[in-house]
């Protein structure tokens, strides 16, 4: 087994250590499929041609830059936003006082779908996720006393991008900033919306076009921007292992390439301000591998193009600990999680990271949760000597090998993907979705049933309940920026805004750069709603299909008896009532993370539900008469972006007008346990927050499906 | 965490039992009335809770469940009544989104019944449909209802047809059954309507694969969806295929030959051509009495599917045989037994009592 010379000894203690188990029982496969042997040693390495090889030189899997950390630490960049931009503003402030490097804004979903904050649509989202902008006014809000010529600014826009971005733009104008200074990323990244985040406004191909157009204006007006940010970070919180996300993410990466030679661009004149975003999981030594080997594979993949910079096959990204691995029981273990994960980036190489607060789980990262969070980088930045040498666990047989079989593995979902003809197709297909959805109910299989330890929830699961406190967004927010919209359009000229809207549809009629016709309209003081609609009316608003997997969940769930008994009582069930227990999943308002509601669909059709799924965006209306039409026993609500306050006994109450009182509603996501009797009084049946295993849920929705056919016979 | 969610628990039956007692105290007594009046006054409501009664495999429900068709039927029968179906990610749904609301548009009155199949392992199902029908589902004069098949084909085909009778009585002027092209549903399916539509999407060459020949049979059009884009050469290819291959089949009647149609549901186009195929079949098989001949066979049809059916259930039931079911199927895998031996001996159980 081992090729070192003194291999065959080591075996024998191994096997003596082992007493009656084999050598294979030390032996792991990784979620990914790869193999890891017990111990690695220098002869692995003998095959590793870019083991020895530098920083700052090609292939880059040392890191991009010659110096990395000894000579600049990597950005502290944490991602916030807060409801209004005033407040944000000021947040903003605070944090760069305290020793923070840069910004990174967090928009609301209503912004990031492109409706103003009074459009009907939106009525439980407004300043939920992150801050709401509805016109350049905002914008200079959100930047006030922040000089956009020193400060890099990161913004996670990708449906709205034009007028966000835009509006970027003309704050940075109106103070005073030309274009050639500003420096700062967009993200820009368009394709992994459809995959995972669904926060897209138009069909791929127009919003493909965006794309290229703010590359193209960039390139020219902005050179110290990055134009876009290619993300893996949703694909693996929706549940990609480090090899798809690695091989989706650089896939991405290719087809914007693509679209960047199509559209007439030479590849040096964008690649090199492409940059990229990993998340970074609990898998400690999976994740620093992964950083490795994106590098070394889009160094591999960028060199096909014969770009003549070598900034254009060189990967530099963002990491972001992960918010799966964060839990609602037992939350002050996750600083805990986000060190260790916090501790992967770094060792990866990234450029710059943000680090969840932990009480993510939970609710909105109050000022405490973020305090903490941004010290945890401090403290690993400044305390721990890490820094001092560059990529200090290069050689590591374990760690190399590791990097060598993601790069093997990642290349062959690439090169299945390059035979369909690229992401844009693939996506088109479903495949790159279904596989993430796969690995996702895979996982939560594994989870649910103690095979994968997560502490505090399946094992060592602690009795107290700490209570802390939770960041909340009050109504009054939307109500605020309704009167600030209304002002506007008062005060605004509303012939010069009509006209440079008009020039904008214009533009997406007939081709000129969609960037560049953005501008007028913004300047005359356009609403992002008004600005979204105009390329709506040529470009149409994208609606997601929805596929789902089955039989995963059952087949990746060992103990069947488990499983039989459920669906036993599922079987009992239709004796009894005359059909399957039949559950509506919904997802209201706009958020669009539907990880959770696919696993939870596909898990309870195996368990033997009958499942409906609404399609994404709904408001409480349409899921209302979806309940009413498909006559359901139980509709579900998964509320991931704080809306649930408002959705939730919304829905009930358009249940009840349709006749439907009898359809009992349950909730899941992140809730805060203190809304959980605000939610009980509107007549929510049952909640359950993260962690909940799917085996615990669908035991307790049967007991309140029996309980309510008894009460009826008796 | 896990104490609190126990405690939760609690409160979870003991609300669902508070709401449940409001609820018989206020809810009408739900009689063959109440149903019959919610159906023919189109009320959404009591339509979907007529069609579950229809679905319910209680025999609680079962009499209920005949009086109130017996009571709709005379309000049956003056829909156009169209089954659509094609292979898994053919676009069946999106093209009766794009088709649906076309006919919205123009005045109709359309009702869906979109058939998932129910897993055969676990016996449940995911009905994702109307996230392919989000504008029709949208639509006042628009009703969509997925419905899982189930564990029987007699179970499905008797609820679907019953669906489809209960959408007619509610005053839907269309009525589209929409299934999934594997097995022996589309036969049941096609027994039922008026025009029966296969959706293909065009593949590499190897057309005809995958696809049995059975259908072709069945077929009063084939349709060539996603004929767009790159792909327009090879819906073209396509439909030519198609085409010999229809010349192959022996048509159901002289006067209708199945066409061969392109569209593209995405881009909305062909979707006006296939309406007018429908309506030219309906034209011309009114005209020869087909039409009517056609329903007249398929109650018939219906007629000896339900009586096999009740057969079947009443052998399998019987306190005569369901006692020696399990030991005939030991000996039949142990060999002991021939399978004809164990058939007759099965019903001469039966027949012998009865005579």
């Amino acid at each position: 087994m081992l090729k070192h010379p003194r291999g065959k000894e080591w075996e024998e203690r191994a096997k003596k250590e082992l007493k009656d188990k084999p050598l294979e029982s030390i032996i792991w496969e990784t979620p990914e499929g790869i193999r890891i042997n017990p111990l690695y040693t220098a002869e692995d390495l003998e095959s590793l041609d870019y083991v020895n090889t530098l920083p700052g030189l090609p292939p880059y899997v040392r890191g991009p830059m010659a110096t990395m950390y000894t000579n600049r630490p990597w950005t502290i960049r944490q991602y916030a936003g807060f409801s209004t931009a005033r407040e944000s503003n000021e947040f903003y402030r605070k944090c760069l006082a305290e020793g923070q490097k840069g910004l990174s804004v967090a928009f609301d979903l209503p912004t990031h779908r492109g409706y103003d904050s009074d459009h009907p649509r939106v009525a439980g989202d407004v300043g939920k996720a992150g801050v709401a902008v509805d016109s350049v006014e905002d914008m200079k809000i959100l930047f006030d006393q922040i000089p956009l010529d020193k400060m890099s600014v990161s913004m996670t826009m990708n449906g709205a991008v034009l007028p966000i971005l835009g509006g970027y733009i003309v704050a940075a104008e109106e103070q005073g900033v030309s274009h050639d200074l500003l420096s700062g990323t967009i993200q820009n990244d368009i394709l992994k919306e459809y995959l995972t985040r669904n926060t897209y406004i138009y069909p791929p191909q127009p919003s493909m076009r965006i794309v290229s157009d703010i590359m193209a204006y960039c390139s020219k007006e902005m050179p110290r921007f990055n134009t876009i940010s290619i993300s893996g970070y949703h694909m693996m919180e929706a549940g990609a292992d480090t090899v798809l996300q690695t091989a989706f993410t650089l896939a991405d990466g290719l087809e914007y390439v693509r679209a960047g030679l199509r559209a007439g661009m030479k590849v040096d004149d964008f690649a090199p301000r492409f940059s990229f975003f990993f998340g970074v999981g609990m898998s400690f030594f999976m994740n620093i591998a992964m950083l490795r080997a994106a590098r070394m594979l889009w160094h591999r993949l960028m060199s096909n193009f014969n770009p003549k910079n070598p900034r254009s096959t060189m990967l530099r990204t963002h990491c972001q600990t992960s918010g799966w691995s964060l839990t609602a029981q037992d939350p002050y273990n996750n600083i805990i999680r986000t060190t260790i994960e916090c501790l992967s980036a770094v060792l990866g190489g990234t450029q710059s990271l943000h680090t969840n607060s932990f009480d993510e789980a939970i609710g909105l990262p109050t000022d405490f949760s973020a305090r903490i969070a941004r010290n945890t980088q401090l403290v690993v930045q400044e305390e721990s000597d890490i820094c001092r040498a560059i990529d200090p666990l290069g050689g590591s047989y374990y760690l190399e090998v590791m990097t060598q079989k993601i790069v093997d593995e990642a290349q062959k979902v690439i090169d299945e993907i390059e035979e369909m003809g690229g992401m844009a197709k693939a996506i088109e297909s479903g495949m790159p979705k279904m596989r993430i959805e796969e690995a996702a109910t895979r996982r939560q299989a594994r989870i649910d049933q103690g095979l994968e330890t997560i502490v505090g929830v399946n094992r060592y699961v602690a009795d107290d309940n700490i209570e802390f406190e939770i960041r909340e967004v009050p109504e009054s927010v939307r109500n605020e920026q309704i009167a600030r919209l209304e002002e506007l359009r008062k005060k605004r000229d509303n012939k010069a805004v009509e006209k440079a809207l008009a020039d904008l549809t214009r533009a997406a009629e007939t081709g000129g750069n969609l960037m560049e016709a953005t501008l007028p309209a913004v300047r005359a003081r356009a609403t992002l709603g008004e600005i979204s609609n105009a390329l709506e009316v040529v470009f149409g608003r994208f609606v997601a299909t929805t596929l789902c997997i089955s039989g995963v969940y059952a087949s990746e769930y060992r103990d069947t008896t488990i499983i039989e008994s459920l669906r036993k009582r599922t079987a009992q069930f239709e004796e009894r009532e005359g059909r399957r227990p039949r559950i509506l999943l919904t997802k209201m308002g706009q958020d669009g993370h539907d990880r959770g509601v696919k696993v939870v669909a596909t898990a309870y059709a195996d368990l033997g539900f009958d499942v409906d799924i609404s399609p994404m965006f709904q408001t409480p209306e349409e899921a209302a008469r979806m309940a009413i039409e498909n006559d359901v026993h139980m509709v579900g609500v998964s509320s991931l972006a704080a809306g649930h306050k408002v959705l939730i006994p919304e829905l009930i109450k358009e249940l009840k007008r349709f006749g439907g009182e009898e359809i009992l509603v349950i909730a899941g996501g992140v809730i805060p346990p203190k809304d959980y009797q605000f939610l009980y009084d509107a007549g929510v049946v049952g909640i359950f927050g993260p962690g909940t295993p799917i085996i615990e849920s669908a035991n307790k929705v049967l007991n309140i499906l029996e309980s309510k056919g008894r009460s009826k016979q008796s | 965490m896990t104490k609190a969610a126990g405690a939760s628990g609690c409160g979870e039956e003991s609300r669902a039992q508070a709401s449940e007692f409001e609820k018989t105290k206020a809810g009408p007594t739900k009689d063959s009335d109440y149903y019959v009046k919610g159906v023919l006054d189109n009320d959404r409501l009591i339509l979907s809770k007529t069609i579950t009664l229809m679905e319910s495999t209680r025999p609680e429900d079962h009499d209920l469940a005949l009086e109130v068709m017996d009571r709709i039927l005379p309000y049956t029968g003056k829909a156009i009544r169209l089954g659509i179906t094609g292979v898994p990610g053919g676009g069946k749904s999106t093209l009766i989104e794009t088709l649906g609301m076309m006919l919205v548009e123009k005045g109709f009155r359309v009702a869906v019944i979109a058939v998932d199949p129910s897993s055969k392992i676990s016996g449940g199902s995911i009905m994702g449909d109307k996230t392919r029908m989000q504008f029709l589902s949208a639509q006042e004069n628009a009703y969509v209802r997925p419905a899982a098949t189930g564990q029987t084909l007699g179970g499905v085909a008797r609820k679907t047809r019953e669906s489809m009778l209960v959408c007619e009585a509610a005053g839907y002027d269309v009525v589209i059954i929409e299934t999934v092209g594997v097995g022996q549903l589309e036969t049941t399916v096609a027994s039922m309507v008026d025009f029966f539509l296969v959706l293909m999407i065009p593949g590499a060459g190897d057309e005809l694969q995958g696809i049995k020949r059975g259908i072709l049979e069945l077929a009063d059009a084939v349709v060539i969806n996603k004929a767009d884009g790159d792909n327009l050469v090879h819906a073209q290819m396509a439909q030519k295929e198609y085409q010999t291959a229809l010349h192959l089949v022996n048509p159901r009647t002289p006067t209708w030959l199945p066409p061969v149609l392109t569209c593209s549901a995405l881009e909305k186009t062909g979707i006006e051509e296939i309406w007018n195929t429908v309506l030219e079949h309906r034209k011309k098989l009114s005209a020869t009495g087909e039409l009517e001949a056609r329903r007249r066979e398929q109650a018939l049809e219906w007629t000896w599917f339900l009586v096999d059916e009740g057969l079947r259930e009443w052998f399998y039931k019987h306190p005569k045989t369901k006692g020696l079911l399990p030991e005939i199927k030991k000996r039949i895998e142990s060999g002991t037994i021939t399978p004809t031996r164990a058939a007759s001996e099965l019903l001469e159980q039966i027949i012998n009592k009865r005579s």
